[in-house]
């Protein structure tokens, strides 16, 4: 499943940068963590962070740590709203196609985020008081989920990309039965049919699968192991066919 | 047996004894103790007792009452003396002192003498006997006894005892302690301008002298009329050097007023956070298990947010002032200081009534000292932390943490998954935020409910619009249907059972929803049951 590492890079080096880089590094992507010449980035360096210092206003900066020539994804991680909206105009002009995550430090800057040019702003704040929230209030969901999903161990959540050739192409998804076959659970799919977004699985549409849709399935790894290899050997489900 | 040895005997057997213990401790948390229950009962009937007793006195003035006032304020001066013994019996431990200085006698093998322990008796009795609010509360009651027309003015004196009982008097009181020493520089200063304009007055203004002053006490009475700038104007000065007197009072006086007001204004000043802080604490003594929540920053804020949005009780403590006004604005209840100050986590109930304490700073130092304080005050306080570095994790866990979550990790495991599978992250994102109305919610199987025995493929969660996630039982569960599953502290999460899996009472369903798709079952299991 591992395609070649993505070139990432990670502008801000607090807390959220740090822990950006660190585990975009640990799945094998190529990281590179950039911050302003007047930050402090010295707690990084000394958790053992390699941080390039630029100057962010300038654009030829910019493009030699390479955004507009080779970078997939930029990262702005900057702790002030302001200079991240910024860096989202600077890099957005350079590079129109370039994906740009960013996050926000105020409810209110999202919408000038995305203005700005982020392809997706992610409020970290809000994750992590829900995420406190959630431990007071339904803690055990909280912990099921820290144990499972968000921990070490095995549940993974993964999309999974329908090719035109592979057994079900032309399949209706409920009759797939994939957490009866493999242990997986579907949680949701995007359905090319109705638009480009992606469906929760307790839509009450039924759901005809074609290439180029895409599955979000959540289950033990083996289990994708076992899913991936048989959607390559293109093994034939019997039985199914007339459902 | 002579008299020392059955003093310190009977002081043994007190210190031995519960029930004597139970009962001083019952009167203490009547009369003393500031968080007993039932000491606000207690104050307010005190001080129903003071006023109405003095409005019978005022009433009485101009109409006779009849038998019923006497045995009304013999009842009330029943209660005022029971409580001045009272509190004169809980101050201190009179059978404690005894055996200290018998012990102390025993070490330096000196004869124990009772005279000696009298006088340290008496000595630490004495202390509380001369304390103001035990003045006030003798002065209560002595003038009952006399008939004298003097000493029925001080039964209003009793309307000081409403000090005792209202709190926000208490506070009024200690401000004006507090500035002691300023208000008593202005009292000399007044006590000395007072003196020379009162004797000059006198001779200045004698009648002799063609003045209308007649004694010593009408001048000092003139005086303190004209310093205060009240001027009634009944005695004013004739003479030329009476006048000149008058005009240096006035303007001394304008100075004593104006620095009496600054006082009592700057006084107030400094002590309106303090005021503020505990009229907060008094808020908050009407819960329980409420939530401290240490740190407004910017997760502080999300989480007062979520709890004010569900209605439960919380405090914030915060020594930024910014984020300080910010809480105030919102109408949180919040108090300006150091979480690490142990004695403001005490005062905010950590350890008495407080039911969690969040420590949410973006320092990791401080997460974790509150983290210990809070533990080292109540061992059964839940704590959540949170680490914004993965190493501090553990530390978290040590300092007595319940759980320390590392929230930007997930921020991390997010912008990560968009990485490789945008499509991915969409899905965890709202899943973890329960934005999109879709929502990972708990569904718990009441014992004996239809629930209870069914297999998972007869519940039909696909009509209901529900997918589950798995099912949490209890850790010793095993069953053929399940391929995966992952043990919680205390219980088990078995993940996507099939659909032959049968459920049994007190397991609880984790389904992914609609939010009316769980509220809809979770209504039918209750119709059921009713």
């Amino acid at each position: 499943m591992r395609k070649s590492p993505k070139k990432v890079v990670v502008v801000g080096s607090g807390p959220v940068g740090m822990e950006v880089a660190r585990q975009l590094t640990e799945r094998g992507e190529s990281v590179k963590m950039v911050d302003d010449i007047n930050a402090d980035v010295e707690e990084a360096r000394t958790r053992g962070f390699a941080v390039e210092q630029i100057n962010l206003q300038d654009d030829d900066a910019l493009k030699r740590v390479g955004i507009g020539g080779g970078v997939d994804i930029l990262f702005a991680l900057l702790d002030n709203d302001a200079s991240n909206v910024f860096l989202l105009i600077s890099a957005r002009a350079i590079a129109p196609d370039l994906l740009i995550v960013s996050i926000s430090g105020v409810r209110d800057t999202i919408v000038r985020l995305y203005a700005a040019g982020a392809t997706k702003v992610i409020d970290p704040y809000r994750i992590s008081g829900y995420k406190v929230y959630e431990h007071m209030n339904r803690s055990l969901i909280a912990e099921t989920m820290d144990r499972t999903v968000f921990g070490r161990v095995d549940l993974d959540i993964a999309e999974i990309h329908i090719q035109e050739d592979s057994y079900i192409h032309g399949k209706y998804l409920d009759e797939l039965s994939l957490n009866e076959r493999y242990n997986l659970i579907v949680l949701g799919v995007v359905d090319r049919e109705y638009g480009d977004n992606l469906i929760f699985a307790t839509d009450p549409r039924r759901h005809k699968l074609d290439g180029g849709d895409i599955l979000v399935v959540i289950g033990p790894e083996e289990a994708f192991a076992q899913f991936e290899h048989d959607l390559h050997a293109g093994l034939d489900i019997p039985g199914d066919e007339d459902a | 047996m002579s008299i020392p040895d059955f003093v310190i005997q009977t002081a043994y057997e007190l210190e031995e004894s519960e029930g004597y213990q139970r009962k001083k401790k019952a009167v203490y948390d009547l009369l003393e103790n500031p968080h007993s229950r039932i000491r606000p009962y207690f104050d307010v009937f005190m001080m129903l007792m003071v006023i109405s007793s003095v409005f019978v006195l005022l009433f009485s003035v101009k109409h006779h009452l009849g038998a019923w006032a006497d045995w009304f304020e013999n009842t009330v001066l029943v209660f005022f003396i029971l409580e001045y013994l009272g509190r004169l019996w809980v101050y201190d431990d009179v059978h404690k002192i005894v055996l200290e200085e018998y012990e102390k006698s025993e070490l330096i093998n000196e004869r124990f003498r009772l005279s000696k322990v009298f006088r340290a008796v008496m000595r630490s009795k004495w202390r509380y006997i001369s304390s103001p609010m035990a003045i006030i509360d003798l002065l209560a009651i002595v003038p009952s006894y006399r008939a004298l027309r003097i000493l029925r003015l001080f039964l209003l004196f009793r309307l000081f005892k409403v000090f005792r009982y209202a709190q926000s008097m208490q506070q009024f009181g200690s401000i004006l302690r507090e500035k002691r020493v300023e208000l008593i520089t202005l009292l000399g200063f007044l006590t000395f301008v007072l003196l020379v304009a009162s004797s000059a007055i006198y001779m200045f203004e004698s009648p002799q002298a063609g003045g209308h002053v007649e004694g010593f006490f009408e001048s000092i009475y003139w005086a303190l009329v004209t310093i205060s700038t009240v001027g009634y104007g009944d005695i004013t000065p004739h003479t030329i050097e009476g006048r000149l007197v008058t005009m240096v009072l006035i303007v001394s006086g304008l100075g004593v007023i104006s620095f009496f007001t600054s006082i009592i204004v700057s006084a107030f000043q400094e002590k309106m956070g303090e005021v503020r802080d505990r009229r907060v604490a008094m808020l908050l003594e009407k819960e329980r298990g409420y939530t401290v929540v240490c740190g407004f920053g910017r997760v502080g804020q999300v989480v007062a947010e979520y709890l004010a949005r569900d209605k439960l009780p919380f405090v914030v403590i915060e020594c930024d002032e910014e984020a300080v006004q910010l809480a105030r604005r919102e109408g949180y209840l919040v108090v300006q200081g150091k979480a690490e100050r142990i004695g403001l986590l005490r005062t905010l109930g950590v350890g008495r009534s407080a039911g969690k304490v969040l420590c949410l700073t973006g320092d990791d130092v401080i997460n974790v000292f509150v983290t210990l304080s809070a533990r080292q005050l109540d061992e059964n306080v839940e704590i959540i932390s949170r680490a914004n570095h993965h190493q501090t994790l553990k530390k978290l866990m040590l300092a007595g943490a319940n759980h320390a979550l590392e929230p930007f990790k997930i921020v991390g495991l997010i912008a990560g998954e968009y990485v490789g599978q945008p499509v991915a992250f969409e899905a965890i994102h709202d899943i973890v935020m329960g934005e999109n109305d879709i929502t990972l919610e708990s569904i718990k199987v009441p014992a004996g409910s239809w629930m209870d025995g069914k297999t998972i493929g007869e519940l039909l969660l696909e009509d209901m619009r529900l997918i589950l996630f798995g099912v949490i039982t209890s850790p010793d569960r095993r069953s053929d249907h399940v391929r995966s599953h992952f043990d919680l502290e205390s219980l088990r999460f078995q993940f996507n059972p099939g659909a032959d899996f049968v459920l049994l009472g007190d397991d609880m369903l984790l389904v992914f929803g609609h939010k009316y798709s769980v509220l809809h079952i979770r209504q039918k299991l209750k119709a059921k049951r009713a």
